[in-house]
């Protein structure tokens, strides 16, 4: 770090808007005392509004004396990052935060939705504050109020970790235990704060953990569970004990006793996803584990990272995917750019032809792995491939096919977009210091002698970034993301598709055959086993070569790709191997999810402990019977009917609404008896249960809902060696392991006779099945 | 995200729903084992014929069915393709 740096007074935690709607609060930590201070700063920051300059004009005279406009001021400047000429622009100051939305979606209205482009309109007015005063949130800081400077820029790599306090919080209902369904009126018997457990009568204890919140004075409240629990249950508690929201505060300062946003399901990637209420507090942040898609990966020193860089909250931060760290990094770009921020996208994708979108429309380059255990097989991959691609290309939505380049030499194989050699697209510019510091950070990890507390902070850091720039490029081809592009996105995957094509040539005339390969990783076999090339040699020679930094991930003693149950060809992203330096990679087996029922995962774990022994591909098949042996035990243990209940729990993620299930399966039996007991889930929650009985029709009986579990129920038993037998055929497939020979050996009765609902159109399929069946001879999975 | 065209491989599974009926009256099993591994053939080049992106989707297929075809002529004697 630079030398000449003046020590920091302390450190600004966060900024959060005021209750009175024209000011923000500065929360600051002092470094001498430890102390939290909260300074109020007047700041009502304005919007802009683009148009015709006699439109602009007429909107000056309606806004000027309105009671929710506290000013208007005519300017003009280049709003957008696409701006080449300087345009009118109106900055319109609303009277209040809270107005500052209805105001802008009037005068959207007032132009007919199409003669006003309105700029800088839904950045929070924190965020607003951050970037237009070069602050941001744990920024080293001195001077106070408004005249709080930070003492270095937020993209320094090498800062101190600020001094945040963080305690637990759990809370405990009176005679239930955690994860239990408590009863509406179930009181608080016991909460536990950092190291303090708090007892005693309801009202006493409230009031007690008020007190201790404020004498302990932590800076986080850790929870698990607490936006969907603990926080909604201690208000609704309080209330109930005649508290108000100025006698029961957690937060540094009041706040309702209600969530700050609702909860909510949604849709992402093709999954349903729920996400719980949010209960953030003033000046002390609450971070929910539970609810935080982040938390896992990137903890306390990834989100502060996160947070610097994009000028969110770290309240903000941790229940945000980091798309929204991304969106709000490259808004702090355009403003520094001196361009604006629109509210609505306004980029409509260019009309073309259908043959070009077919040409266009495409993802990366991902082969069929050949089925079967390999040995000897070296792993290569690009490391932020797309990022590196974008940064390298100029690939930015306002750099692709410019106008003041169009002879431009930069151009997406096969489709031919041209890239802007004059200027430095958003997107890059975002993206090169995030590229830079993963890779500073990565270095530094290096470092021998590294303290282990210093070495996690890294990793964590490292994994915050990786997670922003994967989504960096997903956002491309995203229709709300602002600064997104859709051939943007599809220049990406062209320029990969053709890297790869080359890499595998290169690959090739350096002595190596491909053997699988998806999108910016490569599994390469030595043509000659005799003269093995040296891989990190030729990682070194194609980074080089490409520009572009290739990794050699590690050689394989043997990796096992797995075959599709429909058609048997090889599935490019389920495989397991073990590498020479005695580390395992799996991808796409059950393992590697996290809902995966504990019986699964404890016979996953004992096959690869058995393999862990092979040296090579043909020690694996060795093992196959010795495997198999282990399903057996298995089996046997689980007809005994004493296997631990809570490894039979099965986890499902709620697909629909639960209203609108219109069969009856096991996940909808789970969740009838949910809300018979008075919990009811939405869609994208998981629920878990054990089969009890598959064929029963009533949703007492066909399952025990987690929540509702004592653990002597007698569970389906045919269900489950079912279960086993998939797993088994999903590690062992390749070996001829099929999990209807398994249950035949087991004596199991296959599934129960109910078949399932076909169209129409598919019967055909089950006429062949049949006839296959009757003939014996025909597999379709054979190779 | 983004999409818009469906992919290769989406395109070539709605085709081969249409194949169903040609199966359906295949009348031995060396017929309809046969009809299998020229399912298995178009789907094995997916990652070629998705580079080449061509609008013409048959096309794509005949080069896979072809191609897996002559590997498994060129290993004659050998049931198993010898693919890299």
């Amino acid at each position: 770090m630079d030398g000449a740096a003046p020590a920091p007074d302390g450190w600004l935690l966060d900024v959060t808007e005021s209750g009175d709607g024209r000011s923000v609060v500065l929360w600051t930590k002092e470094r001498r005392s430890g102390r939290v201070r909260r300074t109020a700063v007047e700041y009502r920051p304005p919007f802009l509004v683009c148009g015709p300059k006699a439109d602009l004009l007429d909107l000056r005279r309606t806004l000027a004396d309105r009671p929710n406009v506290a000013g208007v001021r005519l300017s003009a400047g280049r709003p957008s990052i696409h701006d080449r000429t300087v345009r009118p622009l109106l900055a319109v100051t609303p009277a209040s935060h809270r107005g500052r939305r209805a105001l802008a979606r009037e005068i959207d209205a007032r132009g007919g939705y199409a003669r006003f482009v309105l700029y800088d309109v839904d950045l929070s007015v924190p965020q607003l504050y951050h970037l237009g005063h070069a602050l941001y949130p744990f920024a080293p800081v001195v001077g106070r109020g408004a005249d709080l400077a930070a003492t270095e820029p937020p993209e320094t790599i090498d800062y101190a970790p600020p001094p945040i306090a963080l305690a637990e919080l759990e809370v405990r209902i009176a005679g239930e235990r955690r994860g239990r369904i408590p009863p509406p009126d179930g009181r608080v018997g016991s909460v536990r704060l950092g190291d303090v457990t708090l007892e005693g009568p309801e009202d006493e204890l409230l009031r007690a953990l008020v007190d201790e919140v404020a004498r302990s004075d932590p800076d986080v409240l850790l929870t698990e569970s607490g936006d969907a629990f603990d926080l909604p249950w201690l208000y609704r508690r309080a209330a109930a004990c005649g508290l108000s929201s100025g006698e029961f505060v957690l937060g540094r300062e009041r706040t309702p006793f209600a969530a700050a946003r609702p909860a909510r399901s949604f849709e992402s990637y093709g999954r349903i996803h729920y996400r719980a209420a949010s209960f953030p507090l003033p000046g002390r942040f609450h971070i929910d584990r539970e609810n935080s898609f982040l938390y896992y990966d990137a903890a306390i020193p990834g989100l502060v990272d996160a947070a610097r860089l994009s000028r969110l909250s770290l309240q903000t931060v941790v229940r945000q995917s980091p798309g929204t760290c991304f969106t709000a990094m490259e808004m702090a770009t355009a403003l520094s750019l001196g361009a604006h921020v629109p509210w609505k996208k306004n980029r409509p994708e260019d009309f073309r032809r259908g043959d070009h979108l077919v040409a266009a429309d495409r993802g990366g380059v991902i082969f069929l792995p050949p089925v079967g255990a390999h040995d000897g097989i070296d792993e290569f991959d690009f490391a932020s491939l797309y990022p590196h691609i974008m940064v390298r290309n100029n690939l930015s939505a306002e750099t692709l096919e410019c106008r003041c380049c169009p002879d431009s030499p930069v151009r997406a194989p096969g489709l031919g977009y041209r890239s802007c050699t004059r200027r430095v697209g958003l997107i890059p510019r975002t993206l090169a210091p995030l590229l830079a510091r993963r890779l500073a950070y990565k270095a530094a990890l290096r470092t021998p002698g590294l303290p282990p507390d210093e070495a996690m902070r890294l990793k964590r850091r490292v994994k915050m970034l990786k997670w922003i720039l994967v989504t960096a490029f997903g956002y491309q081809g995203y229709r709300n993301a602002r600064f997104g592009r859709i051939e943007c996105h599809e220049a990406i995957n062209a320029y990969a598709r053709e890297l790869l094509a080359d890499l595998a040539a290169a690959a090739e005339a350096a002595g190596y055959g491909v053997v699988h390969g998806i999108v910016d990783s490569l599994w390469l076999r030595p043509l000659d086993r005799a003269r093995r090339p040296d891989p990190e040699a030729f990682a070194r020679r194609m980074s080089g070569k490409f520009g572009l930094p290739l990794g050699f991930e590690g050689r394989y003693r043997w990796i096992v790709f797995l075959p599709a149950v429909t058609h048997g060809l090889g599935v490019p992203n389920r495989y397991y191997g073990l590498y020479e330096d005695g580390e395992f990679k799996l991808r796409g087996i059950g393992g590697r999810r996290h809902d995966t029922t504990g019986l699964v995962r404890r016979f996953e774990t004992e096959v690869l402990t058995l393999f862990r022994g092979a040296r090579g591909a043909d020690d694996v098949r060795a093992l196959v019977p010795r495997a198999l042996a282990r399903a057996d035990l298995f089996a046997e243990r689980l007809r005994a009917g004493s296997w631990p209940r809570d490894e039979l729990l099965i986890a499902h993620r709620i697909g629909q609404a639960p209203a609108s299930f219109v069969t009856f399966t096991d996940s909808v039996a789970a969740l009838r008896q949910l809300a018979a007991a008075g919990a009811v889930r939405e869609a994208g929650e998981t629920v878990r249960f054990v089969v009890l009985d598959r064929r029963s029709r009533s949703f007492r009986d066909r399952v025990r809902a987690a929540e509702l579990l004592d653990g002597s129920e007698r569970y389906d038993v045919g269900a489950y060696l079912e279960l086993l037998a998939r797993a088994a055929e999903t590690l062992l497939a390749p070996f001829g392991v099929e999990h209807e020979g398994l249950l035949a050996r087991w004596g199991a009765a296959a599934r129960p006779e109910r078949l399932p609902y076909r169209s129409p159109e598919a019967g055909a399929q089950t006429v062949l099945a049949r006839a296959a069946g009757v003939a014996g001879s025909f597999n379709p999975s054979a190779r | 995200m983004g999409r818009t065209a469906p992919t290769y491989r989406q395109a070539l599974e709605e085709r081969m729903r249409r194949w169903d009926a040609f199966a359906r009256l295949l009348t031995t099993p060396e017929e309809r084992a046969a009809f299998e591994l020229v399912r298995t053939g178009a789907r094995r080049y997916a990652a070629q014929a998705t580079y080449v992106g061509s609008p013409d989707l048959l096309e794509s297929i005949l080069l896979s069915v072809l191609t897996d075809l002559a590997v498994r002529l060129r290993a004659e004697g050998d049931p198993k393709p010898a693919r890299p």
